[in-house]
């Protein structure tokens, strides 16, 4: 009998990018952003800010960073909704509604960090709002910042949803 | 004094706007201190397409604002 674990998070590198496997969108803000000239990547996110969320660069105790900004087209805000995305009075950094996805997560985020733009493909279970998804996507996380000099970074994360079900 | 009266008129703040005006001075100071100016002035530019967040309507305002809150709450160490 044929079996499948319950989550797969892989990376599968960015020059699957490059060779024209990844979704169109998602490759073209990666050719953007790796062939900006320098100062001017900033205003190339433009036109992919709706599909992105954005976080910060600081990632305590293994977790992923908080996130601060979820694109009005984003897979995230597909995903966990309206509702998580746009909190009315903000008490704390918006996290992942789901832990198990926030820790299988991070190792793509701490990658970019390190300055390596990090690539991949995740299929997993998520838990929203006592709902069960299965959810397949692709990942494109890059570090960023905010201006040509600035001694602030902020990870920009592309997500793709390519198959989404409920489960339960 | 008809003059007086009118300079007194021009710094009057009305009672129920205050508050909502203050909390945006605190939030851009909170922000500054934390040395985040630059992603407030990337992402009202890039986004909104204002330089100042009294150039948008009262519902773009509160959005922005809170994502500005979010902003401060992931970079705080």
């Amino acid at each position: 009998m044929l079996t499948r674990p319950n989550a797969l998070f892989s990376e599968i590198g960015t020059q699957a990018i490059e060779r024209g496997l990844a979704d169109p969108v998602l490759s073209a803000f990666f050719e953007t952003v790796m062939t900006a000239p320098r100062g001017e990547v900033q205003q190339g996110l433009k036109p992919y800010l709706p599909y992105l969320s954005l976080c910060s660069d600081k990632m305590k105790d293994g977790a992923p960073p908080p996130i601060f900004y979820v694109g009005r087209e984003s897979g995230q805000r597909t995903l966990f909704g309206e509702d998580w995305a746009t909190p009315t009075s903000p008490a704390s950094g918006l996290r992942t509604p789901d832990p198990d996805l926030e820790r299988a997560s991070a190792e793509g985020y701490g990658k970019a960090l390190d300055g390596t733009p990090y690539y991949g493909y995740a299929r997993t279970e998520v838990h929203v709002n006592g709902e069960t998804f299965e959810v397949a996507f692709e990942r494109l996380i890059v570090a960023v910042r905010p201006a040509l000099q600035s001694s602030v970074r902020f990870c920009a994360y592309f997500g793709v949803i390519q198959d989404l079900r409920r489960t339960s | 004094m008809h003059y007086e009266y009118l300079k007194r008129l021009e710094t009057y703040v009305p009672e129920h706007v205050r508050p909502a005006a203050t909390e945006r001075l605190d939030l851009k100071a909170a922000i500054d201190a934390a040395n985040l100016t630059e992603m407030w002035d990337m992402i009202l530019t890039l986004d909104y397409g204002v330089s100042d967040p009294e150039q948008l309507s009262p519902e773009k305002r509160d959005e922005f604002l809170n994502v500005m809150s979010l902003l401060l709450q992931a970079f705080d160490k």
